[in-house]
């Protein structure tokens, strides 16, 4: 076979497989970030929910904080505290969160609510 | 090209998709907070687990609202007796009132004013200027003696609180505790007020940290202490004012001068110290603290950073 040929072709192969691997990482990336989304609801230091956000599910959770009660809901992908006998409301006035390390934070009843899964952000200060 | 060089060069290129990483992690409860994550990205459960016990030791030890297994801040605030402490709790209290000398206003005596203001904020209600000079008069009238055989002794009125340090002295320990170890890899965060970082497995060991306040601006930190005190964390709006969970020892007011401190240290109790210290301090008096000790900050005011050495 001619040598240049070969060489030609050399080329175009690991032009395509940089491509491919180029495109694997992207997918990897985006999917791992849109699907792989859970969200822990922690109270003191036990986990008493684990909740995928990948199922976009709308539900509502009851959450027994150590000083009372927390109403959590689940709407496309996100979660948020929207009811709290906390005196300060933080917890709820924070809304709906979509991404990992950004955690929903109830003092006053010792509950900690983080969605977990791949993030560019390694914490949020 | 020989056709032998194309598999490993197909190995290579396809490993470099794969990002995960070895990591450890446990979620707490400690120091009164919720958020508390610590990260191992080498090691071994054990390690994790000593890390969390350090943490949880200084949790107990530093505690004032409540008595635990081993005296504690709670103890030595029931009485005005002498009370035998564990050592670690004994360099802790030293070292609350040594670091006041150069982190003006942070008071480890602050503590029964920082408690009327939490009661009195709860209920939406601002602290009377009646209560706070009372408050004032017991915290200046009160002092720690350190005697032998790890024996404190609280004189006056006014409760001891390690809230502002606490976090930050354990990271300290922690980090000694790595570093013995010879653990260079983690991440813990102790709520996000303080965090200790080492050195992330990619990146050439930077961590991405995205301040909560301004969301579009990112840090790349690695091997230090971060330290924030902001009033968007416990603050309390009344009316058109947003009053803080951090008190100005100097005229007891609620009120901080600063939205939020961002403070980078190699030490994690002088950071917390300085961080909280800073929310009441002009960007003058900051910079000066930043000339004479090993610091650098961010100050951020109406959602805005308006002082930056951290990325100088």
């Amino acid at each position: 076979m001619d040598k240049r040929k070969v060489i030609r072709n050399d080329l175009i192969l690991i032009l395509s497989l940089l491509v491919v691997a180029a495109v694997a990482l992207i997918l990897t990336t985006v999917l791992s970030k849109r699907e792989n989304l859970t969200a822990k609801i922690i109270v003191k230091n036990e986990v008493v929910e684990v909740i995928d956000l990948s199922q976009k599910e709308e539900r509502d959770y009851i959450i027994d904080g150590i000083n009372g009660k927390l109403k959590v809901h689940t709407h496309n992908g996100g979660i948020a505290v929207t009811e709290s006998n906390c005196p300060h409301q933080d917890c709820v006035n924070m809304g709906y969160v979509y991404q990992t390390n950004r955690p929903i934070i109830c003092a006053y009843n010792a509950v900690y609510i983080v969605i977990e899964g791949a993030s560019s952000t390694d914490v949020i200060i | 090209m020989k056709h032998k060089f194309l598999l490993p060069l197909l190995l290579v290129t396809l490993s470099s998709c794969n990002t995960n990483a070895f990591v450890l992690q446990k979620q707490g409860f400690l120091f009164n907070t919720p958020g508390i994550v610590l990260k191992l990205f080498e090691g071994e459960e054990k390690n994790l687990q000593d890390v969390y016990d350090i943490l949880s030791y200084y949790d107990r030890l530093s505690d004032n609202y409540l008595a635990r297994d081993i005296s504690n801040v709670y103890t030595i605030n029931q009485t005005n007796d002498e009370v035998t402490v564990e050592p670690g709790l004994y360099q802790l209290l030293q070292t609350s009132i040594s670091v006041s000398e150069v982190a003006k206003n942070y008071n480890a005596l602050c503590g029964s004013l920082s408690k009327k203001w939490k009661e009195s904020l709860a209920k939406k209600e601002v602290l009377s200027q009646t209560v706070i000079d009372e408050e004032l008069n017991k915290m200046n009238l009160t002092s720690i003696s350190f005697l032998d055989d790890n024996k404190v002794k609280r004189s006056g009125e006014s409760e001891i609180d390690l809230g502002g340090i606490a976090k930050g002295y354990a990271l300290d320990k922690t980090l000694d505790y790595l570093q013995e170890n010879e653990l260079k890899h983690y991440l813990l965060n102790a709520g996000s007020s303080s965090i200790l970082l080492g050195e992330k497995t990619s990146d050439n060991g930077f961590f991405t940290i995205q301040l909560e306040e301004i969301p579009s601006k990112f840090l790349k930190l690695k091997n230090c202490f971060i330290s924030t005190s902001s009033i968007s964390k416990q603050g309390v709006k009344i009316g058109d004012t947003t009053y803080s969970h951090i008190i100005n020892p100097s005229n007891g007011s609620a009120i901080n001068v600063n939205d939020a401190v961002i403070v980078v240290t190699q030490s994690g109790y002088l950071g917390d110290a300085l961080s909280t210290s800073m929310m009441n301090n002009t960007i003058e008096e900051i910079e000066i603290l930043e000339s004479t000790l090993d610091v650098k900050t961010i100050v951020i005011k109406n959602k805005a950073i308006i002082h930056n050495t951290i990325e100088e």
